[in-house]
């Protein structure tokens, strides 16, 4: 009988593709973006989409997220989402 | 045969308490699903009137104020597993029927072990004292039993020679046989082993069937079971924890499939594949699911398990979504007999996971990862792909 190695795959040897990236985003009063700060400020002309979705509220780390799709002065289109819980802002193609 | 039973009671409390030493003064019951049942399979000495195996309603009922924990099986197999190498080195023929139970072959160690006493020292210093074992010599399995648990602690009981007065007002309970057959037995009025002994084998047959006749035999101090010691064999565990508790079954395949890949790297360059492989899983209230995959021949590549073991994982549901899995591969075997390929070309991916392998090697990591598919269907975005190390 060989004995127990011990050793475990970590399930860090994984990797999630697509996590969100955290982003520095002006809100207004109303709690809507009004601007985001990639390399320089853009002004959002637009949100297209709003959405939220609240998931795996029965673990210690429940997900609730507000997401706009959102049209910045350059033309670009992004999806920001605004973390409910730590209340930061997020970018993450949807 | 002379055989030496080491008897260790309530081995799973003990573990539990190796574990969690704050459960030393709280009464405890460990529990763990049977089909859709709940039953008892250990509880702290303290509680009196449960018995093991006994429906978990049933001990709650007696004993409203225990602390329920769920069995950890594969912890407590692999406590009584390092007891049995240690015992191993004490005698060739050791056999751990049960978590707990242990039978040792005599015959021939008169040769290493002058007497007895001797014998039982030796056998007593291999096993760690926090499980206060017991120890019982007869001249079978179950007059070992009997004697072992009959035995003062840190002392040893012998039975030999006739052993009817002794056997007489033993409780039926002590029968290594079903919960049910005991109640039955009771139910019957047979209380002690005396009184089923008392009786002829034929009515104890047309009421219990083939286990009757065994329950007359054991009643009458005899067991003709053989022993049968360990094999010592090559075994191969895998472990992971999932990055977040799951009731899906392509998350779980995900981590069947690279715990396999991980333990495949550890014997395939030796051109050996799996005979058998014993799944578990955890589930996140900590109930234990298991099952066994046997391949009819050696499976020698991970996707050739997988299909297998996936078929198995569909017709068995899990206790829960789960949070921890593990595999132990106890059957190595070699392939039959097959011509290679004059093909070599078909053989360049396997040259290609070759150099992938040597770079991780080389910068200490997986560098190279392919996209696996896991929950596409779900609404966080992070959850729907992974990146997988392309060697596994």
């Amino acid at each position: 009988m060989v004995a127990d190695t011990g050793k475990t795959l970590h399930s860090d040897t994984t990797k999630p593709v697509n996590l969100p990236e955290p982003l520095s985003v002006e809100e207004n009063s109303a709690g809507l973006p009004t601007a985001v700060r990639l390399k320089r400020r853009q002004a959002i002309i637009a949100i297209e989409d709003c959405w939220r979705i609240d998931d795996e509220w029965w673990r210690s780390e429940p997900v609730s997220r507000l997401y706009y799709a959102v049209i910045l002065a350059s033309g670009q289109r992004m999806v920001l989402s605004k973390n409910l819980i730590d209340k930061c802002w997020y970018r993450q193609s949807y | 045969m002379r055989i030496l039973c080491v008897l260790l009671p309530h081995f799973q409390i003990s573990c539990e308490k190796l574990k969690h030493p704050d459960l030393a003064a709280r009464p405890v019951i460990i529990t763990a699903a049977v089909g859709s049942q709940k039953v008892v399979t250990d509880y702290s000495p303290e509680l009196k009137g449960l018995q093991r195996e006994m429906p978990l309603q049933q001990a709650l009922s007696l004993h409203s104020e225990a602390e329920l924990i769920h069995a950890d099986i594969h912890y407590y197999w692999l406590v009584f597993n390092e007891i049995l190498d240690a015992l191993d080195k004490r005698s060739p023929l050791v056999e751990g029927t049960d978590l707990g139970e242990v039978y040792i072959g005599l015959d021939g160690l008169q040769l290493l072990y002058e007497n007895d006493d001797i014998l039982v020292d030796a056998v007593r210093a291999a096993v760690p004292t926090v499980f206060n074992a017991r120890l019982g010599i007869g001249e079978n399995k179950f007059m070992a039993y009997l004697a072992a648990s009959h035995s003062a602690p840190g002392s040893y009981k012998k039975l030999a020679g006739d052993t009817a007065s002794f056997l007489k007002d033993l409780n039926c309970d002590l029968l290594p046989v079903s919960l049910k057959s005991k109640e039955k037995l009771h139910n019957f009025g047979l209380h002690q082993l005396g009184q089923v002994a008392a009786l002829t084998p034929g009515p104890l047959q047309a009421q219990f069937g083939p286990e009757g006749i065994r329950i007359w035999e054991l009643a009458n101090g005899r067991d003709d079971t053989p022993l049968y010691p360990r094999l010592i064999e090559e075994t191969i565990e895998e472990t992971t924890t999932l990055p977040s508790v799951t009731a899906l079954l392509e998350v779980m395949m995900v981590a069947i499939e690279g715990m396999l890949s991980h333990a495949f790297t550890r014997f395939e360059p030796k051109g050996m594949g799996i005979r058998s492989i014993n799944l578990w899983t955890r589930s996140w209230m900590g109930e234990y699911w298991e099952k066994t995959v046997q391949f009819k021949e050696p499976a020698m590549h991970a996707k050739t398990a997988l299909s297998r073991i996936k078929l198995i994982m569909e017709n068995s549901p899990q206790l829960g979504p789960v949070e921890q899995m593990g595999m132990k591969i106890t059957g190595l075997g070699r392939p039959n007999g097959r011509q290679k390929s004059l093909f070599t070309n078909i053989r360049a991916k396997e040259h290609l996971l070759d150099d992938v392998k040597q770079l991780e090697f080389r910068l200490g990591g997986p560098q190279l990862y392919r996209i696996k598919e896991v929950e596409p269907w779900s609404r966080i975005p992070e959850r729907r792909y992974t990146l997988i190390p392309l060697s596994q």
